[in-house]
C-alpha cells in the first residue's frame, strides 16, 4: 500500500487528538480542560480506527506472525527480573546482598530477552520458510 | 591603695577607648566600600574618553555597566551583588544554549551515518526518518514529555533555582517516597514560562531527541513511516521522559542514595543510560518487532551483510556526531560558573579521549580478527566510545576515560555479532549494539571508575561528597549503577517493547514486501534519494531472496 492520503489524514487526526488530551490534562481543573480532554481522547480513538481499517490494505509484509503467548511470556520474565531487582534491594540492608539480588534480577531479564523473546520473534521468520 | 584605684580607672578607661574604637572601625567598614565604588566611578572611563575608541580592551566594561536600583541613592553593594548573581546565571544559561545547540546538530551526524549504512534505495526514507523525528519529539515533549521528566526538578542553581518545576508525583513504598513522575510545565504553560525552565527544555529536548534518532537506524530499510511517526510521538511523550524523569528529574533512581544508602543514587552524568541506552533499548524492542530485512538472514541461519551505500556519509556523519558530543557532555554541568563546573575542561578531554580510544579498540579488532580496518565498524567505534563516556564523562580521570572507550569500542564488535547471530535481530546501522549495550557499559562504568575527585557544590543526588566508584572504594555506587541497568533491561525494553507491539496490532509497523523490495524511497515518499544517478543491481543473494519473498506474497 505504501504511504497514503488517507495516512496522512489519520495522523493528523491523532496529532490533534493527543495535543488535546494534553491540553485538557494541564488545564483539567476548568471546563475547557475537561471538554479538550474528552474531545482530545474521542480524536485518538477515531485516528487509532482509521489506522486500523487501512492496515489490511498495506499487504503482506515480511515479517511474519509470531506466537502472541510466548511473547506474553518473555514480557512477563523480562519484567519478574525487573521487580526481583526492585524487592531485592528490601530483602537487606547489605551491599554485597544488594548487589547479589540486583545481578541475579538483571540476568532474569536479560535470559526473557535472549532465550524467550527472541526466538518467539523469529519462530515463523519469512527467512525459515 | 591610691595606685591601685588608678590603675583600675585606667584600665576602665583603655577598655572604653578600645570599644569605641572597635564600633567606629565597624561603622567606617561600609562607608570604605562605598567610598571605594564613589572612586571607581570617578576612575572609570567618560563617554567622551570612550568615543576615541577602545582597541585594547581596557575601557569596556567598567563600574559604569552596573544597573543602578535606585539613581537616587546612586550605585551600592546590592546592585553589584545583583549584577554578580546575574552574571553567574547569564554564563551559564549561554553555555547550557550554546552547548543544546550542538546537541542538536548531531540530528544531522545521525541522518548522514544512518542513510549511508542504508541502501540507496531508502536513502530518502531514512534521511526523513531522521529528518522527521526531530519534530515528532520536540512536539511530544513540548505537550507532555517535559513536564513528565523535569516536572519535579526544581533547586537547580546553576539556572536560577528552577522554583517552577516543584510538583514531582511520588509513591510511598516501605515507608519511603519514590518521585515516579513530574506533573508541571506541559506546554511550557502558566509558571513555567520562565527564563530558566525555556534554558533547561531547550537542552533536554536535544536529549530526548537524540534518543529518538536512534531507534530509526535499527529499523530502517523497512519500517512504515506512518508507524515510525506514530512510535517516535509516544517514545518522546512517555517512554524517554519517564526514565529521565527517574534518573534526572528527582525521580526514584535518583534517590537511591537519599533513601538506600547506594552511593550517591543512580549517577547518569550526560545520558550513556536515560539517552543513549533508552535509545539502544528501544531499538532492540522496534528491530524485534519489525523483524529482519528481506535477505539478510539464509534459511539455516546464517546472515549476509547488506553493505551501506555511501561510507563517506558514514564517517563524515561520525565527525558532526563526535563534534556534537562536545555539547552532549560538558553541557551537563548546566552551567559554567558555579562550584564544581570549571571541570568542564576535564569531561571534554575525557570525551574525545574515549572516542579516541574507541576508534582504537573497533579498529584493531576488526584489523587483527577480521584482517581489514572496517571503515563503518571504525565508525561505531568512535561513537560506541563517546556513548560509554557520557554517564563516566563527568566523574573519571582521563585514564579511566580511555581504559572505558577502549573497552566500547571493542564491545560494540562482539555486541554486532551476538545481535546478529544469536538473536537473530537486524539492526543495519549497529545502533542496539553502539548505543544500547555500550550505554550499558557506560553506566556501569562510573560504579567502576568514578574517582571521587568531582565536587559539584559538595554533593550529588542530595547525597553529600563526590561519585565514588567500586576501584575507588565504593562498592555501593556499583549497585545503584546495575539497579539503572535492569531499570532499562527490565522496564524501559519492556515498555517499549508492549506499546510498539499494540501500534503494530493497530497499524502494522512494517511495509510490505513490494515496498520492500522495491525500496522504500517511492512507495512511501514518493521520490528517490538519488533521482538522476543510475545503480548497479544487487548481489544475487539479495535478488534471490526479493523473487522468493515477492513469491510468498
Amino acid at each position: 500500500m505504501a504511504a497514503t492520503k488517507s495516512q496522512g489524514k489519520d495522523l493528523t487526526l491523532f496529532m490533534a487528538g493527543l495535543t488535546a488530551v494534553c491540553a485538557g490534562i494541564a488545564f483539567s481543573s476548568s471546563g475547557a480542560g475537561k471538554v479538550a480532554l474528552v474531545l482530545g481522547a474521542v480524536g485518538v480513538a477515531v485516528a487509532l480506527w482509521g489506522f486500523f481499517k487501512i492496515k489490511p490494505l498495506e499487504g503482506k509484509t515480511g515479517g511474519g506472525a509470531q506466537p502472541a503467548v510466548m511473547k506474553l511470556i518473555g514480557v512477563a520474565v523480562v519484567l519478574l527480573g525487573w521487580l526481583t531487582v526492585l524487592f531485592g534491594l528490601h530483602l537487606t540492608a547489605s551491599v554485597g546482598g544488594r548487589m547479589m539480588t540486583s545481578i541475579i534480577g538483571l540476568a532474569i531479564s536479560l535470559a526473557g530477552i535472549f532465550f524467550v523473546l527472541a526466538p518467539a520473534v523469529s519462530k515463523h521468520a519469512v527467512w525459515k520458510a | 591603695m591610691r595606685l591601685a584605684r588608678i590603675a583600675t580607672w585606667t584600665c576602665a578607661l583603655a577598655v572604653v577607648l578600645l570599644a569605641g574604637a572597635t564600633v567606629a572601625r565597624a561603622d567606617a567598614a561600609p562607608s570604605a566600600s562605598a567610598g571605594e565604588l564613589k572612586g571607581a566611578l570617578a576612575a572609570a572611563p567618560t563617554t567622551s574618553t570612550l568615543a576615541n575608541g577602545d582597541p585594547g580592551g581596557t575601557l569596556t566594561g567598567t563600574v559604569n555597566d552596573v544597573p543602578v536600583g535606585d539613581a537616587k541613592a546612586g550605585l551600592t553593594l546590592g546592585d553589584v551583588g545583583n549584577q554578580v548573581g546575574q552574571n553567574k546565571i547569564a554564563i551559564n544559561f549561554v553555555w547550557t544554549l550554546v552547548t543544546g545547540f550542538l546537541v542538536m546538530f548531531m540530528q544531522a551526524g545521525f541522518a548522514m551515518v544512518e542513510a549511508g549504512l542504508c541502501r540507496v534505495k531508502n536513502a530518502n526514507h531514512t534521511y526523513m526518518m531522521n529528518f522527521f523525528v526531530y519534530a515528532c519529539g520536540l512536539f511530544a515533549y513540548w505537550i507532555i514529555g517535559f513536564a513528565i521528566q523535569m516536572g519535579g526538578a526544581a533547586g537547580n542553581g546553576n539556572l536560577g533555582g528552577l522554583q517552577s518545576l516543584n510538583t514531582e508525583h511520588m509513591l510511598t513504598l516501605f515507608g519511603t517516597h519514590w518521585g515516579i513522575f513530574g506533573e508541571c510545565g506541559m506546554f511550557l504553560a502558566r509558571s513555567t514560562y520562565d527564563v530558566g525552565v525555556m534554558v533547561i527544555f531547550l537542552f533536554e529536548m536535544v536529549f530526548m531527541d537524540t534518543a529518538l534518532t536512534i531507534v530509526t537506524g535499527a529499523a530502517a530499510e523497512r519500517w512504515k513511516f506512518l508507524a515510525f511517526a506514530v512510535s517516535s510521538v509516544l517514545m518522546g511523550a512517555f517512554t524517554y521522559p519517564l526514565y529521565g524523569n527517574w534518573a534526572w528529574g528527582g525521580g526514584w533512581l535518583s534517590q537511591l542514595g537519599v533513601n538506600m544508602g547506594l552511593g550517591k543514587g543512580y549517577c547518569d552524568f550526560a545520558g550513556s543510560g536515560v539517552v543513549h541506552a533508552v535509545g539502544g533499548m528501544t531499538a532492540l524492542a522496534v528491530a524485534m518487532i519489525v523483524g529482519p530485512r528481506i535477505g539478510k538472514f539464509n534459511r539455516d541461519g546464517s546472515s549476509n551483510a547488506i553493505i551501506g551505500h555511501d561510507i563517506s556519509a558514514v564517517l563524515i556523519g561520525c565527525f558532526i556526531l563526535a563534534f556534537g558530543w562536545f555539547g552532549f557532555n560538558p553541557g551537563s554541568t548546566l552551567g559554567a560558573s558555579a562550584a564544581g563546573n570549571l571541570r568542564i575542561g576535564s569531561i571534554a578531554v575525557d570525551t574525545m579521549l574515549a572516542g579516541c580510544t574507541g576508534t582504537f579498540g573497533a579498529l584493531l579488532y576488526m584489523w587483527a580478527m577480521k584482517g581489514k580496518p572496517d571503515a563503518s565498524m571504525s565508525g561505531n567505534g568512535l561513537l560506541a566510545g563517546l556513548v560509554a563516556i557520557t554517564a563516566p564523562s563527568g566523574f573519571v580521570s582521563t585514564s579511566g576515560a580511555a581504559i572505558i572507550g577502549f573497552v566500547a569500542g571493542v564491545l560494540v564488535c562482539f555486541s554486532v555479532v551476538f545481535v546478529e547471530n544469536f538473536l537473530k535481530v537486524d539492526d543495519p546501522v549497529g545502533a542496539i549494539s553502539v548505543h544500547g549495550t555500550c550505554g550499558l557499559w557506560g553506566v556501569l562504568s562510573v560504579g567502576l571508575f568514578a574517582d571521587g575527585t568531582s565536587n559539584y557544590g559538595g554533593s550529588w543526588n542530595g547525597v553529600t561528597g563526590s561519585v565514588t566508584g567500586l576501584f575507588y572504594g565504593d562498592a555501593s555506587q556499583l549497585v545503584a549503577q546495575i539497579v539503572g541497568i535492569a531499570t532499562l533491561v527490565g522496564f524501559v525494553f519492556t515498555f517499549s517493547f508492549v506499546l510498539n507491539w499494540i501500534l503494530d496490532i493497530i497499524l502494522g509497523q512494517r511495509v510490505s514486501i513490494e515496498t520492500e523490495v522495491a525500496g522504500l524511497d517511492l512507495p512511501e515518499m514518493g521520490q528517490l534519494g538519488y533521482p538522476e544517478f543510475i545503480f548497479r543491481a544487487e548481489p544475487d543473494f539479495i535478488q534471490a531472496a526479493d523473487r522468493a519473498a515477492v513469491a510468498v506474497a
